[in-house]
């Protein structure tokens, strides 16, 4: 189990669990999924021998064993389902001050696109960071990164909630 | 922080303002249900201890059906090899 004793893990757990339930639930859209998502995360990374020291590198390798559950489970059709729950696309909604389009509209990306913006944006981390956190290469993160944000734009710009190219 | 290559300044902002409004995002409230980090550990460590004794027995399910089949292979070959002295 690397350096990771009890008294560690129980630190690190506390620090981190809120925030990537936070992720996970906003990537998956399904709280009861999520949580299945975040207990297996955890489950899987005690179960490893970590090589690199520090909360930071538990931190990346967390996330990246829960993203890759997200999309493991997204290729299975169950996050789909879950997605099902959030309300049709009706009419184009000019504004997005109602949680309910806010969380349709990033409902239309697929699971790597949600988690690469999340990391970005609500996390703030760097083309390293999220490289490592998902397990892609810097490169690609660039690449997916630019899709996933044109791609939000594209919705937003559908709804008319941003209208300049 | 990301550095941005592609959208404009409008766009980047919108975007960016956006993804501030998903992080405020409230999910329907529900308990966790994720163990605390004690059960996690228990959990984690039977289940090592689990694959543990599943690797020490594979050897021993494989040579099972091994051993059965030599064994009848063996009986098959002594009855054989005894059968012209018994009749």
């Amino acid at each position: 189990m690397g350096r990771l004793d009890e008294a560690a893990f129980a630190a690190f757990h506390a620090r981190s669990v809120s925030g990537l339930r936070a992720y996970v639930q906003r990537v998956v859209g399904n709280v009861a999924d999520a949580d299945d998502i975040v207990q297996e995360a955890f489950l899987r990374m005690l179960r490893t021998t970590l090589e690199g020291d520090g909360e930071e590198h538990w931190r990346r390798y967390l996330y990246r064993i829960a993203s890759n559950l997200i999309v493991d489970r997204w290729r299975r059709g169950k996050v789909e389902q879950g997605l099902a729950t959030v309300p049709e696309r009706t009419a184009p909604a000019p504004r997005y001050e109602d949680d309910a389009t806010v969380a349709q509209i990033f409902g239309e990306l697929k699971p790597r696109e949600r988690a690469l913006l999340w990391l970005a944006y609500v996390e703030g981390e760097s083309h390293d960071e999220i490289a490592a956190s998902l397990g892609v290469g810097r490169r690609g993160v660039r690449v997916l990164l630019f899709r996933a944000r044109r791609r939000l734009r594209d919705l937003l710009q559908a709804r008319g909630i941003l209208v300049n190219r | 922080m990301t550095e941005w290559f592609d959208l404009n300044p409008e766009e980047e902002r919108v975007v960016a303002a956006f993804m501030s409004r998903v992080a405020d995002l409230r999910m329907p409230s529900s308990a966790s249900r994720i163990p605390d980090a004690a059960a996690l550990w228990s959990k984690a460590r039977l289940i090592q201890r689990w694959d543990a004794e599943r690797r020490a027995q594979r050897p021993l399910d494989i040579m099972q059906p091994i051993e059965i089949a030599g064994g009848l292979v063996a009986a098959g070959l002594l009855l054989y090899w005894s059968l012209p002295h018994l009749l």
